[in-house]
Formats: structure tokens, sequence, C-alpha cells
């Protein structure tokens, strides 16, 4: 019951107390801006102001480095519109963020409800440190040492050729498999980190209630753990989207000529091509395509953040 | 019947997961540079990355990143949860949701943002341009982490130092630090892990010339690789996993302590 | 002079009052309850005085000297907290040694009066143990000590027997009123115990909304209820309500609407007013025997009882209202539910309380 009395205990009483209490004691302080200005002051300086400096630089026609006289252009954007190129190397980053994201819920989400639901207590959160440990780990790296695996000669083929000497190699190195390959190993711990959390938040209780009412194990899972799982779902979703379709090394790592997507052409246009105002224009509209995505799922996604910072 | 299934889902996961690793780990020792068969025990690769100038280079440079990356997050990103946590003021909800940029957009935009930021006003490319961009990065985790055990631990222990006669200087450090030392220990491995294991920042920051140990090894992997490579990469995987261990113990057994 | 005194304090959170003009005075060496429900005021209240919220107006006063502008840290107060915030990363010495030490005392003066205050607490010997290896009790024991040792002005104490469980907690009552007449120190002590406050307190503030309903020692309030919410906050209540009718001598008298008439031996208050009668003042007695003489007598019968050991409670119906009895358990077997009895007492325990 929400009546006055017991708002007032809400920000008196235990829960809100900390706040009201702390605020009272440096009523009108300024020692929360003094305690965030450094932190924010660096961020403004590396992620804010080089945002927008980038933003700029996409309508100029050249950089302006080395006296050149740089003007006023939507000549990128247009470039963009216009070439067929763009649109299908865009295409092929969506549908690489699309792939990848698939493998990663149909490989991901049963992992999850497996560690949450059917391994003891002891062993769970061995193989949740286990199964989270390698994100942590050098993504390079990682990529790297699926090219020992999946090259011709390497560890398929070789373990093939042990029964059958003549087959013929296996590699799928340098080929679009590879990189779907190394992205669902790079951020498959994601969506099972995500899943089990919200797995592990569901009240046994809460299934238990649904069996008591007569549900089937099957009716339980679907009626109930699913829907409530539902956000650690969508988390995973989007945290692994997102950075696929900006990804640039795998790709050229294990897809080699098959590895063109967005993000590689746009790492040519500032380490090879030296267009950076064509790489900023490209960069921005990923940006914006995840920025699209960000908004859809803001809802979804601002709860862990603000359940994390306080909020 | 459908636990059966699950597990062994779980099963296949983890030997996915460490399948690739474990192959580059052995092979590593393979005397063949060309990772022929069968395998012949040597060392000889190990030997030879300690006689490689340009990679022990590159792996001080990550290590001096590393090292500075999390004294600094460390630090800012304490005291901006400290703010967070412990004050209320106007403009907390958006100051947080300008955290997510650094966690979620692709590093490659944000790479590309700062080299031309950098290059623009002659900050430039080079060690000192990979650290503020690493801090950036790192900054959010520290938050995220030190907030948490920060909001898990309430305010009452602060107010009791208060009413014993503590000042918010001795409070801070008599009661506060020492409370949220576990999680702020977490926060610098979590800082340090960030700023090791960080490619695409520092790939793009890198002047010629000059670069740190994943920048070394990803150029070293495009003009084709060696076995140098693997046992590096070793080496790093082994770092890496041992440094998150020590986040793991940290994080979680210390709520008890 | 009142070692603790709070005028005319306000405090609000949005339209909400938390404080609504409270105006108290403890007195020195007192142990002062506060007591109401959730939400009634008592922990801001205590709060204010501490320091940790700052009233929009009005005055507090400690030893004479007004501290609303005084930091936390600086007033001389000791507090024991619900959960007791004991410092997890100290010792049990360390944590009681902590106001001595950030005042700069000499160590031996240290080691001397904690060890003091372990020996008052019954707790030497576990000076090296960590709060989490203590058991509830011996923790609350600790942050008594801590909030002694520093030899404050005011001992605050917000709820800091809510925690323990219902036996631990009348051994806590008991030590804990010990220990506050042995040291004699000023105390302010917050609960929604009612039973709690009656035991320990030499005077209770019963708060609702925040503002004070009534002050006095426990008796007094128990007995004399001003308001119907003190009478039915603190214990159980029978209430009367009815025209009000001043009787030919002191006393007054109210007849319900069923027709019920109650006789007090009190003379009624100025405007609205109705009766209580607190359920064990209240006799039964088979319906062919006598009530005594002036006494107020009603016919009811037993819908329920609920037994609970030493006494059994009686719900009765009577014309237009169902009332509640307390009975001693004298009797080989509880009264049987339908059973017609009469209920008689003496119009000396029937209270005039504001609605």
């Amino acid at each position: 019951m929400a009546s006055p009395s017991n708002i007032v205990q809400g920000m008196s009483g235990s829960g809100g107390r900390g706040r009201a209490g702390a605020s009272a004691i440096s009523r009108a302080s300024l020692a929360p801006f003094y305690l965030l200005g450094p932190a924010y002051l660096w961020l403004l300086l590396t992620i804010f102001l080089p945002l927008s400096a980038m933003l700029l630089f996409s309508f100029l026609s050249v950089a302006p480095f080395g006296g050149r006289e740089a003007e006023f252009t939507f000549r990128h954007y247009a470039a963009f519109m216009d070439k067929e190129f763009y649109r299908t190397l865009t295409w092929r980053s969506l549908k690489l963020g699309l792939d990848v994201t698939f493998w990663c819920m149909v490989i991901g989400y049963p992992a999850a409800l497996a560690l949450a639901r059917h391994v003891p207590g002891r062993w769970r959160e061995a193989l949740f440190l286990l199964i989270v440990l390698p994100f942590w780990s050098n993504a390079l790296v990682r990529i790297f040492s699926w090219t020992m695996v999946l090259r011709g000669g390497g560890l398929i083929d070789q373990s093939v050729q042990v029964l059958w000497p003549e087959a013929p190699s296996l590699g799928i190195l340098f080929s679009y498999p590879a990189i779907v390959v190394g992205l669902v190993h790079s951020f498959l711990p994601y969506m099972i980190l995500t899943c089990y959390l919200s797995l592990q938040a569901i009240e046994t209780s809460l299934e238990e209630a649904a069996l008591s009412l007569g549900a089937s194990p099957l009716t339980v899972f679907r009626r109930v753990t699913l829907p409530l799982s539902l956000p650690g779902l969508l988390v995973g979703v989007v945290l692994i989207f997102v950075p696929v379709i900006g990804s640039f090394m795998e790709p050229r790592i294990l897809g080699g000529p098959e590895g063109i997507m967005l993000g590689t052409v746009i790492e040519d246009q500032f380490t090879v091509v030296f267009n950076w105002p064509l790489g900023a224009a490209l960069s921005f509209i990923l940006l914006a395509i995840v920025l699209l995505l960000m908004a859809i799922a803001a809802p979804v996604l601002g709860r862990p953040l603000a359940a994390a910072t306080g909020r | 019947m459908a636990p059966i299934l699950l597990r062994s889902v779980l099963v296949l996961v983890l030997i996915f997961l460490y399948l690739p690793l474990g192959v580059m780990a052995v092979m590593a020792f393979n005397q063949s540079p060309l990772y022929a068969m069968p395998m012949v025990f040597d060392t000889i690769w190990f030997e030879r990355l300690a006689g490689n100038e340009r990679l022990v280079g590159a792996g001080l440079n990550s290590l001096a990143i590393a090292l500075a990356n999390t004294a600094i997050a460390t630090a800012l990103g304490t005291m901006a949860a400290l703010a967070f946590q412990r004050y209320r003021f106007r403009g907390a909800t958006l100051l947080q949701i300008l955290l997510l940029p650094p966690i979620t957009i692709p590093w490659l935009i944000i790479g590309t943002a700062m080299l031309v930021l950098f290059f623009w006003t002659g900050i430039g490319r080079g060690l000192h341009a990979i650290l503020l961009g690493h801090v950036a990065l790192s900054l959010p985790y520290v938050i995220v982490v030190v907030g948490a055990r920060l909001r898990s631990f309430g305010v009452t222990l602060e107010e009791a130092a208060a009413t014993l006669g503590a000042g918010p200087w001795t409070t801070f450090r008599r009661v506060t630090l020492p409370v949220i030392a576990p999680g702020v220990v977490a926060a610098a491995l979590f800082a340090f892990a960030v700023s090791f294991d960080q490619f695409v920042i520092s790939y793009f920051l890198a002047p010629p010339g000059v670069s740190t140990l994943p920048v070394e090894i990803y150029s070293a992997i495009r003009k084709g690789f060696t076995p140098e490579i693997n046992a590096i990469s070793t080496v790093i995987i082994l770092v890496s996993m041992g440094l998150m261990l020590a986040v793991a113990r940290f994080y979680r057994f210390g709520g008890e302590r | 002079m009142s070692a603790v005194e709070v005028h005319e304090t306000v405090k609000r959170y949005g339209a909400v009052a938390a404080l609504d003009r409270v105006t108290l005075r403890v007195a020195e060496g007192e142990f002062f309850g506060l007591l109401g429900p959730s939400g009634s005021g008592k922990t801001t209240l205590l709060r204010a005085i501490a320091g940790f919220v700052m009233p929009e107006s009005g005055e507090i006063r400690i030893d004479g000297q007004r501290i609303e502008t005084v930091p936390v840290h600086k007033r001389g107060i000791g507090m024991v907290f619900q959960n007791y915030a004991l410092f997890p990363h100290l010792s049990v010495f360390d944590n009681i040694a902590f106001g001595l030490q950030v005042r700069g005392i000499a160590k031996a003066e240290i080691t001397e009066r904690v060890a003091e205050a372990l020996r008052l607490v019954r707790l030497s010997g576990l000076e090296e143990r960590r709060p989490r290896q203590l058991s509830g009790g011996q923790q609350q024991r600790v942050a008594l000590a801590r909030a002694l040792v520093t030899r404050p002005k005011v001992l605050l104490l917000d709820e800091p027997l809510g925690a323990l469980d219902k036996r631990l907690r009348q051994e806590m009552q008991v030590e804990l009123k010990q220990i506050q007449r042995t040291v004699g120190i000023t105390t302010l002590f917050v609960t929604h115990d009612q039973e709690e406050a009656l035991t320990l307190c030499d005077r209770i503030a019963i708060l609702s909304e925040g503002r004070l309903m009534q002050i006095g020692p426990p008796a007094q309030v128990y007995e004399h209820p001003q308001s119907r919410f003190a009478a039915e906050f603190l214990g159980e209540a029978n209430l009367f309500c009815g025209s009000v009718e001043r009787g030919a001598a002191a006393g007054g008298k109210v007849r319900t609407t069923a027709g019920v008439a109650v006789e007090s031996a009190l003379p009624p208050p100025d405007g609205e007013a109705i009766l209580a009668v607190r359920p064990e003042k209240i006799q039964l007695v088979d319906p062919a025997k006598d009530a005594p003489a002036r006494a107020n007598r009603v016919e009811g019968r037993i819908l329920r009882s609920i037994y609970s050991g030493s006494s059994i409670a009686y719900r009765i119906e009577i014309p237009g209202q169902e009332l509640t009895v307390f009975e001693q358990n004298r009797a080989a077997a509880p009264r049987d539910a339908g059973a017609a009895v009469t209920l008689f007492w003496a119009p000396e325990h029937s209270i005039w309380v504001t609605p």
C-alpha cells in the first residue's frame, strides 16, 4: 500500500536512508562534481570530442592536413547511397551480425539453461568461470588460434587424414563460415553470461508453483522460464550484434579475401587508402545503425546498467 | 532426457571454447615451423621469442600502458563511483547514461574517431594516445564494479563512523576504503585486463615503429604467421586467464571479507 | 536543564511531513522511548538528533547547545544501528577503539577503556574476533560498547534489538536497561515494539504521521491514552462511540447507536470523545450471576476464543459491535463459543479518548 506514511518510511527507512542521510551531510556541496570531474573530462576528450570531430570530418572533401584546403561536402554520404558496393557491404556486415547472433542464441541459451538448472551447485560456479574466462582473454589471440584448427592441413584435416589418408582438404580457413565460427567463439560467452544471469534471477519457487498448478515441465519452461529470462537473451543479442557488425580484425584474419566487410573497408580508409573523410562517413553510418538498434533495445538494456550503477 | 541433452550442449560448448586454444598452445611446442605432424616437442619458439626484440619491446609497452591505465582508471573510476553512490545531484542519470558509449559503441568507431581528433589537435599518435584511449574504455567498468561494492555496503558503516567522531576524510580512509577494497582490487584487475588485451584502439593510435603486443601480433599474422606467435599468444592467454581468475576470487568472495 | 531538547522541529519529504512540529524534552539520565508504527517519524527524529537528517525548521539542543549546524562527527553522540553497523574489516577491539582512535587518545588509555567497555557488556576475551564470528547478541553488545566507550552525551538506539529472536531480545532488554542504569547515560530509544517500550523506558513518546501524540511514563500512557490512536497502538482497546452524556456526578457516559450505555468515572472532555476499555479490565461471568453494583454491565455471546497459554482472548458479540476480552487461564477449559456471558467492568476503566 502506497500510503503517504509508507513513502516517508521509504525515504527515512532502510531503503533510501543512505542517500537522504548522505545528501544531508553534503547538502548543496560541490563534492560530487569534483569527484566526477576528472573521469568525465577524460571521457570528453577521448570519446565525445573524437566522435564530434569525426562527424565534422565526414563532411569534409579531404583531410585538412599538410596545408590542404577542405571543403564542406555530402559527397561521402552520397557515395554510400549511390554505389551498389557500399550497400552490399553493409548488408554483408548485417548478415554476419545476424548469423553470429543466431548461432550464439541457439547454442548459448541451452548452455545457460543447463548451467542454471541442471548442474549441481559446487560445479556450477567453476563451470561458469570456465565459460566466461576466455571472454576476458585476448580476442585477437583467440581468433588467431582458429587458424590452427581451420587451415588446410590444420587439426581438422589431420584428424580426418588419420582415418582416410587420401581425403581432400576440409580446411575452411579464408571463407565466410570460418569468420562465423571465429566470431561465435568470441561472443558465445557473452550470450551464456547474460542468459545465465537472468535465469539465475528467476526464483525457483515460481517454477515450482507452476508445476504445482499442474503444468508439465515443458509448459513451465514455455510459460514461465522462457518469458522471464527473455530480457537476458535480448541483452545478449544486442551486445553481440553491435560489435559483430563493427568487426574488422576477425574477418581479416579468418576470411581472407572473403572477409571484406564494412569494418574492413573502414579500416582500409584509415590505414591503407588514407581517405579519412570517407572512413569517417562510413563509421558514422555504422554508428547510426548501432544507435538505432540501441534506441530500440534501450528499455531492456537500461535496466541492467541502472542496477549496476545504482539508479 | 532433456537434462542429459542440455548437459551435453554444455560439454560441447566447453570443448568448442577451449579446443583452438589448446591446439595453439600445443603447436607452440612443435619443432616444425609448418606445424607438421607427428609433433616433435621443442621449446625453440619460446627461446626465439625471448630473443625477438620487436615482440619483447611491444610486450613491455603493453605492460607499461596496462599498469599506467590500471592506476589512472582505478583512481578516477573509484572517485566517480563514490560520487554516484554517496551523493544525490542533478544530472546523475544523464552522466550514467554517458558511460554506455565507451562500452557499447564498436571499438572500430571509437578508435578511428580518436585517431581523427588526436591527429587533428596535435595530441598525435603514440603510447600516450593509446593510454588515453585505454583509460576511457576501462573507466565504465571500474565505476560499475566499485559502485556495486559501495552500494552493497550502503552508508550505515559510514554513518556509524561519523557518530563515533570520524570526519569525512577519516571515514573514507579508515572505513569506506578498507570495506570496498576487494571491489577496488577487482576493478583494477579488470582495468589491467581491458588494457592488456586491447587491440583495436591501440592499432589505430600506434604510429609506425611503436606498438603494443596485440598490434605486433596482428601485423605478424597478416604477414604470415610463425610459431613464435603461437608461443607469445600462449603466454598472453595464460596471463589474461590468470588475471581473470584473480578477479573472480576478489569479486565473488569479496562480499564476506 | 534537559539533556536533549527538540523544539517545533519540522522535516518534510515532498508534501509529506515526516516530523510535524515535534517538541519534547529528555531529562539527564533518562531512558526515553520513541514509539510508533512504520513511517511515524520516529527514526527521522532520531536521525535528526544524530545529524543525518536536516530539519527545515525548529531547534534541537544537546546539553543546552543548539546543534543543527554541527556535523555528525562533532555532536558527541553514541549510536547503535538497527543492524549494528560493525566494521567488518576490524576486530572487536578495533571496532570499539575506533571512536577513541579518531579522537587521538593515547594507546594505553584506549586499551584500558576498551577493556572496561568489554567488561561492561560482558564480552571480555573476544577482542580479536571479527564481527562475523560473533552471534547476533554478541554483535549487539559490541555495538553498544563501541557507542558507549567515547562517553557520549547522548546514546541513540535505532531499534537495536529488532534483529534478535524473541528470547534473546528479552534477555538483552534486561541487560540494556542495566547497562544504561550503570552508566547513567541519557538514552533515546526507537522501537515499534510496544511491549519493549513499556518494559524499558522511563518515559515514552508516541508518534503518528510525524506528530507527537502523547508523552508520559509507560503506565500513564497505557492506562490513560489520550487519543484513539494511542489506545489502539499501545495494547488493545475496545471502543464505544456514540452520544456523549455528562453525568450527574463527576463522570459521563456514552450511549451507542445500538443502545448500549457505558459509564466512565471521569468527566468527558469538550468536543468529540469516545470511550476506550482495555480487554483485560473486563470481567466475564455467567449471566445468572450478579455483577457488582456501580459496574458497567453488558450482555453478550461468545463468538470464538483464541488460546494463548497463560490467557485466553475472547471475541464477544454485544448489541451493535464486538468486543475483545482477555481472561486469565484459570478455568479447566475455555468457554464455549455461542455461550451467553455477562461482561462487567468498573467505570474507572472507561477512558475518554479523542477520536
